[in-house]
């Protein structure tokens, strides 16, 4: 045997048992510890504005046909350059489904512009035909995303399950609507207990330990928050128009400058709300995840996300869009620092998911709708 | 070389055996190592596309995999059938192919801005039945009477009436059908203006009757008006703006949620840059049909003067709310058709904006009687009151002349 080995020692990969992460359960349970399964994001802009470029470019060339084969390998790079616990993911998909989709999905568009033109009755005919297929586009998406998919050789799952989608996806906006959107935040928690509870790995289903009133908490705030700032932009306003009225400049209209700055200072705030929002949103979800007992735990801070957001719109103003592979990597990066597993074992001891616990008639239809649909 | 070091998965549990990797002669592949001994044909295994510093993995038939870093041998001993992309893949790290796919896609999106989405727009703009654009508009007044305080005009009836005939003069003169219509409003909220709505409606507001100097210059701004029904600027205009948003979509992608303010601010700018064009387009549109009428294109330039006057007294909202841009060179290049006007029509020099026969002719107002002789039999009259702007002369007292 030749000791001549490629790559050095596989770098990031544990090469060997060592530190905490490879503690065995024990057979008699005193309650194991907890390790901190870190994730982490190697990819580097330099490289992926590379790949990025070079895609696009084809994709072009190719009249938009190739752009499929560019999806797999986008999501190939930002999948291998995440790992858990120095593992990289791997996405499996072939172009073929992707491109289908995406057919479909530019006919439905094209079909849509074309209607809107002719004929209201046409374009709400398609409006609705969109409607009634979302919940079921949804669920083909997840399941095509989980299939493809995989940590440790194994692949993820999601069980579809229409009728649900259905309910939480279309039935569930009726009394949103009706409630002016009172209803919404509780709608949110349904919708992300589905999707959670659905998806399954190393034979474990996800299961989902937030009830879904608690999602009114970050939407509560956020709702607070943007009243205030109303009010505040409307006092300003009514300030300023009274302040120009007594000045005896006339017609009680302020200078264009203030006023602008005041539109942009509501902008501002509104997207400083939606992030923190966001983030807020994002830590519920994925903090009450677990995976045979095993636990995720984000910690995205409000002002960190805020910052990494304002900088990348910037950027890719300013450069005409050539840095929003700079921005996208910036993103992920923060996103796969801010997870998290929380194990009791060293995740070795994870399965297969074994074929007789996936609903057969679902996995027949995956090979004829093997379809991925999504921007 | 003939052996590395990997990483192996079953693909029955997610347990992880760091092993050797290692091929003989006969093109077969042997792992071995932490409890695993293997030996496969090195045809029936699969390695993944080399894609930038990513690892790769090698799959076997039955699911188990190798998960190993990249390095350049691999490809020889797994060769890939794929030859797309190795060819991506060599592209992807040549400086030469990065430069000139910058250059594609930079060139791409521009010329998709100033040809592909104005060509498309207004392929599929063309393919739009005028009914359904009438059908559109009425939409659209509709809306505007309700929420932008569009009320009823207060014209005198006899004005509006005669507003009414000139305005089925220019339509005339321009050659177009006569479905198009006249709608007078009042509007304090946007002042004087005019609009074209789609399918062929032209809204005024009597705020603008009241600030034009001259009838002509009504017939200018309706001129251009109708230049912008005859080229269907607001159908083409909507469809160009979603094809736009479509594109800033597509090239921000999933960048952040903000991408709503990376799609809008280019699709902001992008939208003025179009109606310039459109601007542009109907007033040369305006400049010819006042032509066919025989009168000078530099009534348009009266008419936006008017305009811009009225709007500085108004207020400054009202500017920034304008689409009409940059007016300054609009009323030069209408000057200078009027001028050109002028040398092919030397008679007109009286119906021109600004002219005042009292100065120029001596013709004044208080001794008119005396250059009636000079100047005509019984016309005379007529033509100074309304060559003095219309200013004093009643409404209807000119004829219309020429």
């Amino acid at each position: 045997m030749h000791e001549d080995v490629i790559g050095a020692p596989a770098p990031p990969l544990p090469p060997a048992a060592g530190d905490a992460q490879h503690w065995w359960p024990a057979p008699s349970p005193p309650p194991a510890p907890l390790v901190e399964h870190r994730f982490s994001f190697h990819g580097d802009a330099r490289e992926y504005f590379r790949i990025w470029i070079v895609n696009l470019a084809l994709g072009i060339l190719t009249l938009g046909i190739y752009s499929a084969w560019a999806k797999v390998r986008t999501q190939r790079y930002f999948h291998g350059n995440t790992r858990l616990a120095g593992v990289p993911f791997e996405f499996l998909a072939k172009p073929w489904p992707i491109l289908k989709g995406r057919l479909i999905a530019v006919t439905l568009f094209v079909a849509y512009v074309l209607a809107s033109q002719f004929s209201l009755a046409w374009q709400f005919a398609l409006i609705g035909v969109v409607l009634l297929a979302t919940p079921w586009l949804l669920v083909r998406g997840l399941a095509f995303r989980a299939r493809y998919s995989a940590w440790r050789g194994l692949v993820f799952r999601f069980i579809p399950d229409y009728g649900e989608a259905y309910i939480r996806y279309l039935l569930l906006l009726i009394p949103t609507v009706l409630t002016l959107g009172m209803l919404y935040p509780w709608v949110q928690g349904q919708q992300k207990r589905f999707i959670v509870e659905h998806h399954r790995y190393g034979g474990h289903g996800f299961r989902f330990l937030v009830s879904s009133g608690r999602f009114y908490i970050p939407y509560l705030i956020a709702w607070g928050v943007m009243t205030a700032l109303i009010f505040v932009f409307f006092f300003a306003v009514a300030a300023l128009a009274a302040a120009s009225a007594l000045s005896g400049k006339g017609n009680g209209t302020p200078p264009v400058w203030i006023m602008m700055t005041i539109v942009g200072g509501f902008y501002a705030g509104y997207f400083v709300i939606f992030v923190f929002l966001q983030a807020a949103l994002l830590n519920l979800v994925y903090n009450h995840v677990d995976i045979g007992g095993r636990r995720l735990r984000s910690t995205l801070k409000g002002h960190r996300l805020l910052a990494i957001y304002a900088l990348n719109t910037l950027a890719v103003l300013a450069s005409a869009g050539l840095l929003i592979p700079w921005a996208k990597i910036r993103l992920a990066r923060y996103r796969a620092e801010s997870l998290s597993l929380l194990a009791a074992d060293d995740l070795e001891g994870l399965v297969a998911e074994r074929a007789g616990e996936i609903d057969a008639t679902a996995a027949e239809v995956d090979g004829l709708f093997d379809i991925d649909i999504g921007l | 070389m003939n052996a590395f070091s990997a990483h192996y998965f079953d693909g029955i549990t997610s347990r992880m055996h760091a092993v050797t990797v290692s091929r003989d002669g006969a093109g077969s592949v042997r792992v071995s190592g932490d409890g695993i001994e293997r030996l496969a044909p090195a045809a029936d295994l699969r390695l993944s596309p080399r894609l930038g510093r990513t690892p790769r993995t090698i799959a076997f038939t039955d699911g188990a995999r190798l998960l190993v870093s990249d390095h350049p041998l691999l490809d020889d001993w797994f060769p890939s059938e794929d030859r797309l992309l190795r060819l991506v893949d060599r592209l992807e790290r040549h400086a030469h192919a990065v430069a000139a796919s910058i250059a594609l896609c930079v060139a791409a999106l521009v010329a998709a801005v100033v040809w592909g989405i104005p060509w498309a727009a207004d392929r599929i703009a063309g393919q739009v039945p005028l009914a359904v654009e009438a059908k559109l508009g009425e939409g659209v007044l509709g809306q505007l009477d309700k929420y932008f305080g569009f009320e009823p005009s207060t014209l005198a009836a006899e004005r509006e009436a005669e507003l009414r005939s000139r305005f089925a003069r220019v339509v005339a003169a321009a050659a177009m059908a006569d479905t198009h219509r006249l709608e007078f409003r009042s509007a304090e909220e946007i002042g004087a203006n005019a609009l074209a709505l789609p399918g062929g409606t032209i809204v005024v507001t009597d705020q603008l009757v009241d600030v034009l100097s001259d009838d002509r210059a009504f017939d200018a701004i309706v001129a251009h008006e109708l230049g912008h029904q005859r080229h269907r600027h607001a159908l083409r205009q909507t469809l160009r703006s979603s094809f736009v948003i479509v594109l800033a979509a597509f090239f921000a992608g999933d960048v952040s949620a903000a991408s709503s303010v990376v799609v809008g601010v280019p699709t902001f700018l992008l939208q003025s840059h179009y109606s310039r064009g459109f601007e542009e387009e109907s007033d040369r549109h305006a400049f010819d049909t006042l032509e066919a009428m025989g009168e000078s294109p530099a009534w348009f330039a009266e008419a936006m003067r008017g305009l811009n006057e009225a709007h500085e007294d108004y207020g400054e909202e009202v500017k920034y709310l304008s689409t009409h841009p940059s007016s300054t060179a609009r009323i030069e290049a209408a000057e200078a058709a009027g001028a050109a006007f002028l040398e092919r029509h030397p008679e007109k020099f009286r119906d021109v904006p600004g002219y005042d026969a009292c100065e120029e002719e001596g013709i004044c107002e208080d001794d008119e009687y005396e250059d009636e002789e000079e100047d005509c039999d019984d016309c005379a009259e007529a033509e100074v009151d309304c060559a003095d702007d219309g200013v004093d002369a009643e409404p209807g007292d000119c004829p219309i002349e020429t």
